[in-house]
C-alpha cells in the first residue's frame, strides 16, 4: 500500500472557456468539479494504474465530505482528519482556443495545534500499512514549515520509504530529514537553493544538491517534459518524444506516483523506474480530462520515453 | 462478491486512549455514530458507538429504551456526559467485537450483521483495519444485482 498526504486539499472547479477576456463577460462552455491537491492526485494516479493507496490529510465541511466520497468511489482508502474550517477550492480556467490553463489557488483553512497532533497520530498508525509515502503540496495556514520533516521522521521510524515533492521553505526543511526521493515543485518559482532552473546544467546542479543534502534520489524538472534524476553516483536525463500534450495539470503528480510504485513496491532499478514514471506522467498529460492514465495507457506510453545516463 | 469490492474504503478510527470529548468531535464531523478502536498498528481492538456511551452514562438505560421518554433521566445524562468527557474510549468500548476479512463474501457479512443486530462490521486484512461494511452497502449490491438480472 502506498500512502499519500495532502495537508491542503481542494475542490478543483474547472471552467472551460473559449478565448478568455479579462475585464469582460465570458461564457463558460463546460464546468465540472473534482477533488484536487497534489497528494490526492498522486493517489488517483496510483489507483488509475490499479494499485492500492491510502490518502491522509485534512478535510473540512461539505467540500471535505465531497472529496472523501469521490476518493472512496475510485477505490482509494481514506483516513482524513476533519477540521473546523472548510476545505478550499481551486479554480482552473481552461481556455480551449488559446490552449492556456490559468490556476487560481485559494490559501486554505486554518489548522490548529490540536489538528496537527491528531494528524500525526493518524499518520503514525497508517504508516504501519504502507511501504512508501508521498508528501506533496502546499501548507494550509497554521502549519509550520518543518511539518514534512516531522512526518518523514515518523515514516522512517516505521521503515517506510518517503518521497517529498513540495516547494519553498518546507522543501528545504523536509530535505533535512533525508527523504528517499525529493523533487522540488517549481510551478510557483523556478528557483531552488538559489539556483534558477533554466538550462540542463542548472537542473543537474540542483539535483546533485538534493542528493548532497541527504536524499538518495534527486529529481528536477526542466521545462515540462524533461527531467534530471541524480543519485550519489549517477545522473540521468529523461524526456518524452511525444509532443501533442493535452493537459499538463497533474503530470508531475503522476511522475511521483510512478516513482512510488516502481521504487518501493516493485523494487525496479533506477533506469526502469525513471522510464515507468515518465510514462505515467505522459499518460496523464495525454488525457483531456483531469484524470490519470490506466495501466494500458501507461504501458503504451513507455515507448515514447527516452532515458540516457549522462 | 468479496467484501473488499463492496466495503467503504475508510479507516477512520479512534485510539483506546482518545478522550470521549474528542471522540464525539470525530463522530460529529464525520456524521457517523460509531467507530472501530485500533492500536498504533491499525489492529482493531474494539468498537465504540454513541449507544455504548449513553448506556454507560445512564444507569437505568435498559428501563429507558422500553419507556417512551428519556426526559426523567435527562439531567442524569447531561451530568454524566460532562463528568465522563475526559475519560478514555477504552472504558466504554465493546471489546469482543465481530469483524470480517476482506476476502470473505457478502453472504457471511449479511448473516453477521443481521444476527448480531449491528450496523457496521470492521473489515480486516492480516488483522489490520482496511474498511467498514454496512448493511446498507450489502442491500445496495443485492438490489443492483437483481436489476442487472432483470435487464
Amino acid at each position: 500500500m502506498i500512502g499519500t498526504i495532502t495537508l491542503n486539499p481542494a475542490i478543483d472547479v474547472i471552467l472551460e472557456v473559449s478565448n478568455l477576456k479579462i475585464n469582460h463577460y465570458n461564457k463558460v462552455l463546460n464546468a465540472h468539479t473534482t477533488s484536487g491537491g497534489k497528494g490526492i492526485n498522486v493517489s488517483k494516479a496510483i489507483r488509475g494504474y490499479g494499485r492500492e493507496t491510502i490518502a491522509v490529510g485534512f478535510l473540512g465541511g461539505g467540500r471535505g465530505r465531497m472529496i472523501e466520497e469521490e476518493l472512496r468511489g475510485l477505490g482509494i482508502t481514506t483516513n482524513f482528519w476533519h477540521i473546523e474550517e472548510k476545505t478550499r477550492s481551486n479554480t482552473i480556467i481552461s481556455d480551449k482556443k488559446a490552449g492556456e490553463h490559468t490556476l487560481l489557488s485559494e490559501p486554505g483553512p486554518k489548522i490548529t495545534e490540536y489538528d496537527l497532533e491528531m494528524l500525526k497520530s493518524i499518520f503514525y498508525r497508517v504508516m504501519s500499512q504502507c511501504s512508501a509515502v508521498t508528501l506533496s503540496g502546499s501548507l494550509p495556514r497554521g502549519v509550520p514549515v518543518n511539518i514534512y520533516g516531522d512526518l518523514i521522521s515518523i515514516a522512517k521510524e516505521r521503515g517506510v520509504k518517503t518521497i517529498l515533492n513540495t516547494s519553498g521553505e518546507q522543501f528545504i526543511k523536509g530535505l533535512e530529514k533525508k527523504p528517499f526521493l525529493a523533487k522540488p515543485d517549481l510551478r510557483e518559482s523556478n528557483r531552488v537553493f538559489g539556483i534558477k532552473i533554466d538550462k540542463e546544467r542548472d537542473a543537474i546542479k540542483a539535483a546533485k544538491e538534493i542528493v548532497q543534502r541527504g536524499a538518495e534520489i534527486g529529481v528536477v524538472s526542466l521545462e515540462q517534459e524533461k527531467d534530471i534524476i541524480a543519485t550519489r553516483d549517477e545522473i540521468w536525463f529523461a524526456e518524452t518524444d511525444y509532443h501533442e500534450i493535452v493537459n499538463l495539470i497533474g503530470a508531475g503528480d503522476a511522475l511521483i506516483a510512478g516513482f512510488a510504485i516502481t521504487l518501493t513496491e516493485e523494487g525496479k532499478n533506477l533506469e526502469e523506474a525513471i522510464k515507468f514514471s515518465m510514462a505515467c506522467a505522459l499518460a496523464s498529460a495525454l488525457r483531456e480530462e483531469e484524470e490519470f492514465g490506466s495501466r494500458e495507457e501507461v504501458e503504451k506510453c513507455l515507448q515514447c520515453v527516452n532515458v540516457k545516463r549522462l | 462478491m468479496k467484501i473488499k469490492d463492496l466495503m467503504i474504503r475508510d479507516v477512520t478510527s479512534a485510539l483506546a486512549t482518545c478522550k470521549l470529548v474528542d471522540l464525539i468531535g470525530i463522530l460529529s464531523r464525520h456524521k457517523i455514530t460509531g467507530l472501530p478502536v485500533v492500536n498504533n498498528n491499525q489492529e482493531v481492538i474494539g468498537f465504540i458507538s454513541l449507544h455504548d456511551i449513553i448506556r454507560a452514562t445512564l444507569p437505568n438505560y435498559l428501563g429507558i429504551i422500553n419507556s417512551d421518554s428519556i426526559l426523567s433521566e435527562f439531567i442524569q445524562l447531561s451530568k454524566s456526559l460532562k463528568e465522563y468527557s475526559q475519560r478514555p474510549v477504552e472504558e466504554f468500548m465493546r471489546k469482543n467485537i465481530i469483524t470480517i476479512d476482506e476476502d470473505d463474501n457478502e453472504v457471511l457479512a449479511a448473516d453477521l450483521l443481521i444476527r448480531n443486530k449491528i450496523q457496521g462490521l470492521p473489515v480486516l486484512r492480516d488483522s489490520k483495519l482496511v474498511g467498514i461494511v454496512t448493511l446498507t452497502d450489502i442491500c445496495r449490491v443485492l438490489m443492483n444485482n437483481d436489476e442487472n438480472k432483470n435487464n
